[in-house]
């Protein structure tokens, strides 16, 4: 059975991030020709910038980010708010 | 059979005497009443709401021309905005839009009109609504003329967001759009306001129809972003082509004929006033854009390219509307042709700094808008000027810049107040609610997420040339922990 991300939000560049009960997959090119997966183990913090463009940002235990830009707020509010309580409720939190 | 026969001659001659009984009562009554001034009036009025059902039938074109340029899976959403829009702007427009726009403002008038909420037909128009007081038709047949404008306006904003626009950012926007942006800087130029006193010449709306149609929609385009695909990892346009050219082109004929009301029917009154010389530099643009647009299109890729000629000819009756009533039958054959070039290199260059405009709205509504205004200040002529009783002759006949820089002073107030409020709005809504929906959502089309049904029968709705017109795929089957 097909899995359906949980949260989905777009940013520039065909920049799509899902949310999945396990772990986040940015896809960029199209259709999702390159696919970054980080699992939610391995997200150290979510933070978001800005008002009206947000920028989304993802930082991962081994020191990498991940940049979503231009961003509706609701939808990276919604994206941060999916991650954090998928990650408390895995007890994955520190 | 015999009795059938008879019945059937008895029903055919009642049907044949009784209108011209019912006329002959009538002439005589009337010819008794009337004025030449009442059959004038109501001439006038009939040209009114023709103009009004012609302008209003643009939606059609619009509808068409949307749909024609659209993907499959998204063509339903395109006609419920549609309507949508209509029942929306409408209603706005009643309670609000005409009052702000040509409503008596009292020491404010100059910037906006503040009488006449909830538009009713039964007040003393002339009072009320000064700023149409200069024609006797009813206040209902102007109200109906000036709404079928507004909506118009209102179309163009959408044509640039097609395809990724959650519903209830059409249905918001509309409102305000239409209840306050559009009518405020109708008052400005069409309603007594500041650009009416310095005689700025915008006969049909360039300015005020299409331009804030398209600075509306470049501001909302810019907060939306491009649909997903439209361009690739090193920032290059992809074409995404629409699925239905001869319904695009459709549009553009409904479009066209809709301009019969459009350009000629703001006379506002038939007699006396040169609305088939309107016609004729309306036609004679659209026919002169069409071929600039071609031409450009086979200069530039050696084909001729069907989507820019109809692009062509409406740049070209959005450029004529300003000057339609200013110029010369040569000049809008100028006007018209120099339309279609310009539209084409606009298109072009937004599709190159990332603004996704699937229907070329902003070039052919935006560039079309300022290239006609700015036209009004180039070839109007003195005589047309005076007897419209807006502005002077342009700068070919009088040597003067005045009118050249009345007309562009009122492309920068009125293009600058509709993008930064239009801006203001579609950013207070990306902050709310959002603007675009989900990447799934646009994936699998707008018409099974947003409205639940495909506008064509499933069977029918094809993938678009990148295979989206699906959910993402399955990330189980994808590898797991990098790129690839």
């Amino acid at each position: 059975m097909e899995q359906r991300p949980i949260a989905q939000g777009t940013g520039t560049g065909n920049n799509v991030l899902s949310v999945y009960s396990d772990r986040v997959e940015l896809s960029s090119g199209f259709p999702g020709q390159n696919t970054t997966s980080v699992g939610l183990k391995q997200i150290a913090n979510v933070s978001i910038q800005g008002w009206v463009n947000c920028t989304l940002t993802i930082e991962i235990n081994d020191g990498r980010r991940l940049n979503l830009e231009r961003m509706a707020l609701p939808d990276a509010r919604q994206i941060k708010a999916v991650i954090e309580r998928q990650k408390r409720m895995a007890g994955l939190h520190e | 059979m015999k009795r059938f026969v008879l019945l059937s001659a008895m029903v055919v001659l009642l049907v044949a005497t009784t209108p011209g009984l019912a006329l002959a009562g009538d002439t005589a009554t009337t010819a008794g009443t009337s004025t030449i001034e009442d059959v004038s009036l109501a001439v006038d009025t009939v040209w009114v709401i023709v103009a009004a059902l012609l302008v209003l039938f643009m939606q059609a074109g619009f509808a068409m021309l949307e749909v024609g340029f659209s993907r499959m899976k998204n063509v339903g959403s395109v006609v419920a905005k549609i309507l949508a829009n209509m029942g929306i702007g409408l209603i706005a427009y009643w309670v609000a839009g005409f009052a702000f726009a040509f409503g008596d403002g009292g020491s404010l008038n100059p910037l906006i009109g503040l009488q006449g909420f909830f538009t009713d037909p039964g007040a003393d128009a002339n009072a009320t609504f000064a700023g149409l007081s200069w024609t006797a038709v009813p206040l209902s047949a102007k109200f109906l003329f000036q709404v079928a404008f507004a909506l118009v306006s209102l179309a163009i904003v959408w044509g640039t967001m097609l395809e990724r626009t959650k519903f209830a950012v059409y249905l918001i926007f509309a409102a305000v759009f239409a209840g306050f942006i559009y009518p405020t800087v109708s008052h400005w130029i069409w309603g007594g306001g500041w650009l009416t006193d310095l005689g700025m010449q915008d006969f049909a709306g360039s300015t005020v129809v299409h331009l804030q149609g398209a600075m509306a929609a470049l501001a909302g385009t810019l907060l939306l972003g491009p649909r997903i695909g439209k361009y690739d990892e090193a920032g290059r346009p992809q074409t995404i082509p629409g699925h239905n050219m001869p319904l695009a082109v459709l549009g553009v004929l409904i479009l066209w004929i809709g301009w019969w009301g459009f350009n000629p029917g703001s006379t506002l009154s038939a007699v006396g006033a040169p609305f088939a010389d309107i016609a004729l530099t309306t036609n004679l643009a659209a026919g002169a854009g069409v071929l600039g647009a071609m031409a450009m299109s086979y200069v530039y890729r050696r084909n001729v390219d069907v989507g820019m000629a109809g692009n062509g000819a409406i740049a070209a009756l959005v450029a004529i509307t300003a000057a339609c009533a200013f110029v010369d039958p040569w000049a809008s054959i100028v006007i018209g042709f120099v339309a279609g070039i310009v539209m084409y290199v606009t298109l072009l260059s937004v599709d190159r700094i990332g603004v996704d405009d699937p229907l070329g709205a902003i070039a052919a509504h935006g560039m079309g808008g300022i290239w006609g205004t700015l036209s009004c200040g180039l070839f109007a002529t003195p005589a047309l000027a005076e007897s419209v009783g807006a502005g002077q002759g342009g700068l070919f006949y009088t040597g003067s810049f005045y009118q050249l820089g009345i007309q562009a002073l009122g492309i920068v107030t009125a293009g600058a107040f509709t993008f930064i409020t239009s801006y203001a709005v579609f950013a207070v809504l990306k902050a709310t609610i959002g603007l675009r929906v989900k990447p799934e959502e646009e994936l699998n089309g707008l018409d099974i997420s947003e409205h639940g049904v495909f506008g064509y029968a499933e069977q029918l709705v094809a993938t678009d040339p990148n295979g989206s017109a699906r959910t993402l795929p399955d990330p189980l089957e994808r590898t797991i922990g990098g790129t690839g």
